[in-house]
């Protein structure tokens, strides 16, 4: 059966970059009632949360065969 | 509210992962079983994740932002009174029986215990509220982004709606299980930074608390209210819900809570996808944990936007012709707080609750049509291939039914009003029923019917002889309630006393069953396995002590 850490950690890992990405690139784009850098902090988390998703999948994969 | 070009590709990224999920599963199909009750062979952190994610649809993440900015930390009990008890209640001693007699639905179990007609009765309440329920819950969502995002009502309801067929229709109840989990991860990763960004703003809870102290709510009260779960609960007009101490713990806290989270197909389904009785038994205690602390996600915004809407900072609750919205509450801080990027990704898990919740619903009203109305009642005796088929054409029917109740909710929303008050109280007289079903031996079949009549009768008696706010009490004014809330109450816990009475009466004049008859179903007659390999950490009854603990924590911390 597929192993949704597979796709999940896909998922927030791409989201992470993207959010990083903005946050490197376009650090100028804040919303009207903070100054930090919202995209780059969350997207880091996210980031670190879908690797670890997907380092988890990859461990249980390799003990199964 | 303007969206940016990476917001809308977030958006289509999620699609593309869900969709993705659904088209994987597809070949895990081959019988009813795997379809409906995907055969008991999800792992249990993903049965724990989807029974609460099931429950999180977009009403609960709009409704619980709106409550908190009403009712402050108060919303809460919705939480550490309401579900966290009652979900330790059904892991710990009613998930036995509903996974050891193997039935299939909730309904199904009924009719093991009781007959066909207690049966037959519970699978037509259940079906006709699933669809409206997620019909309501599509009608808040599209009503909510054409006046945010101005996006068409009909293309954003039909586009959600077709997504969820495809998934579900594809993988059934286990690619609506696995979606479920990417859903919950979802919203929480989106609406987590705006609870720390909009707390921080205020200078952290202790900012947040003293603003509040200071100022004076639209209900005349205190804004010290706003902070506390307990202090204020002694009578009914010292706080904003107008709800005293017994009524919240009697009401909301035993018969509500406990008739929803015990009773209700939608989330005892996906405890029972589980594996075994012990993961079976572990889904809603594991569930719980991340449950307790969904209010400083959910309810902590809400009572941020309260303190900074007096601050002068540029941000105001939104209005409409009749006073504040607050159902827009959520998406007036997302604006102020997020930027490009992170708002797609709240406005995605905005919409992922919304998945969610009617993948949950559509979901159990398949199962319960396709055994327990279809199966029982029109065709018996087919080959399991007829029943796929059914259940898979039920799918569409019931987004389509769904879409139709969406429609029927914005053009008459004041009988929604009255029907969303109805289900409320349905599944308070079945947990009368329930309890003395599985725990006391000597309730019969009619004493468990005569009794769920009777208590559903009491509750909309009580509902059209009462007035509240203004509302109900077409039949007659013979008491006012302080507030809704405390009608709602009020209603489940009478319809509760009744069904319970009037079973234990009945029963006790009819004459009872053998006990041969009833083994596996009751207290007494059933043997729980003790899976004496699980290590300790595998138990229910040490998650369901941390559970305990931790929620009396909160309790304390916040009273």
């Amino acid at each position: 059966m597929l192993d949704l850490r597979v796709p999940s950690g896909w998922f927030f890992t791409v989201l992470g970059m993207i959010l990083v990405g903005m946050g490197i690139f376009a650090p100028n784009e804040r919303a009207p009632l903070t100054d930090i850098n919202v995209n780059l902090y969350s997207g880091g988390v996210m980031l670190v949360f879908g690797v670890f998703l997907l380092l988890m999948a990859w461990r249980a994969g390799r003990s199964h065969s | 509210m303007k969206l940016a070009a990476i917001d809308y590709f977030i958006l289509l990224l999620y699609f593309a992962f869900v969709l993705g999920i659904g088209w994987r599963l597809r070949k895990q199909i081959s019988t009813s079983g795997d379809f409906l009750l995907s055969s008991h062979a999800v792992p249990v952190w993903i049965t724990s994740l989807a029974f609460i994610a099931a429950n999180l649809g977009a009403q609960e993440l709009i409704g619980m932002s709106a409550s908190g900015a009403k009712y402050g930390i108060m919303t809460a009990h919705f939480y550490w009174i309401g579900a966290i008890p009652a979900i330790l209640f059904m892991g710990l001693f009613m998930m036995p029986f509903y996974y050891g007699s193997k039935a299939r639905s909730v309904p199904e179990y009924l009719k093991m215990r009781f007959d066909e007609k207690t049966r037959t009765f519970n699978a037509c309440t259940f079906a006709v509220m699933t669809i409206f329920s997620s019909g309501i819950s599509m009608f808040v969502l599209g009503d909510l982004f054409h006046l945010v995002l101005g996006w068409d009502f009909s293309t954003s309801v039909l586009c959600s709606a077709i997504i969820v067929l495809i998934y579900t229709f594809l993988g059934g109840l286990t690619s609506a299980i696995y979606n479920e989990v990417l859903q919950f991860l979802l919203i929480v990763t989106g609406f987590a930074p705006l609870a720390v960004l909009s707390v921080m703003k205020l200078g952290g809870w202790s900012g947040l608390v003293d603003r509040l102290r200071s100022m004076t709510l639209p209900t005349g009260q205190s804004g010290d209210v706003m902070t506390h779960a307990w202090k204020y609960m002694g009578s009914a007009s010292e706080n904003p819900m107008g709800v005293g101490l017994f009524a919240m713990v009697a009401g909301l806290g035993f018969v509500l809570s406990f008739g929803y989270w015990c009773t209700n197909f939608l989330v005892v389904q996906r405890a029972m996808a589980a594996p075994s009785m012990s993961a079976a038994r572990r889904t809603p205690l594991i569930g719980a944990l991340p449950k307790m602390f969904l209010p400083f996600i959910v309810i902590l915004p809400g009572i941020a936007a309260l303190a900074l809407a007096k601050m002068n900072v540029g941000y105001d609750i939104p209005t409409n012709d009749s006073g504040y919205n607050y159902n827009q509450v959520l998406t007036s801080l997302m604006a102020k707080f997020y930027p490009a990027g992170l708002l797609g990704v709240g406005l995605t898990g905005l919409m992922a609750s919304f998945m969610s919740g009617m993948a949950g619903n559509v979901t159990a009203f398949n199962t319960v049509w396709t055994y327990d109305i279809y199966q029982s009642h029109i065709k018996r005796g087919a080959p399991d291939s007829h029943y796929l088929q059914v259940g898979r054409i039920t799918t569409v029917a019931g987004v389509l039914l769904s879409i139709a109740a969406a429609y029927y909710a914005r053009q008459y929303g004041n009988i929604m009003d009255l029907l969303q008050l109805v289900f409320g109280v349905v599944n308070a007289p079945l947990f009368a029923t329930f309890v003395l079903g599985m725990f006391w031996k000597r309730a019969t079949a009619n004493g468990a019917f005569i009794g769920l009549i009777t208590g559903t009768g009491a509750a909309v008696a009580t509902l059209c002889l009462t007035v509240a706010e203004g509302k109900g009490g077409w039949f007659g004014h013979y008491y006012e309630f302080s507030s809704a809330m405390a009608q709602n109450f009020w209603i489940a816990i009478i319809a509760w006393t009744t069904c319970f009475v009037v079973t234990f009466l009945v029963s006790l004049a009819s004459s009872p069953r053998p006990d041969r008859e009833m083994e596996g179903l009751v207290y007494g007659l059933t043997k729980v396995p003790h899976d004496a390999t699980a290590k300790w950490y595998q138990r229910p009854a040490t998650v369901a002590v941390v559970v305990a603990v931790l929620v009396i924590l909160l309790n304390i911390w916040f009273a």
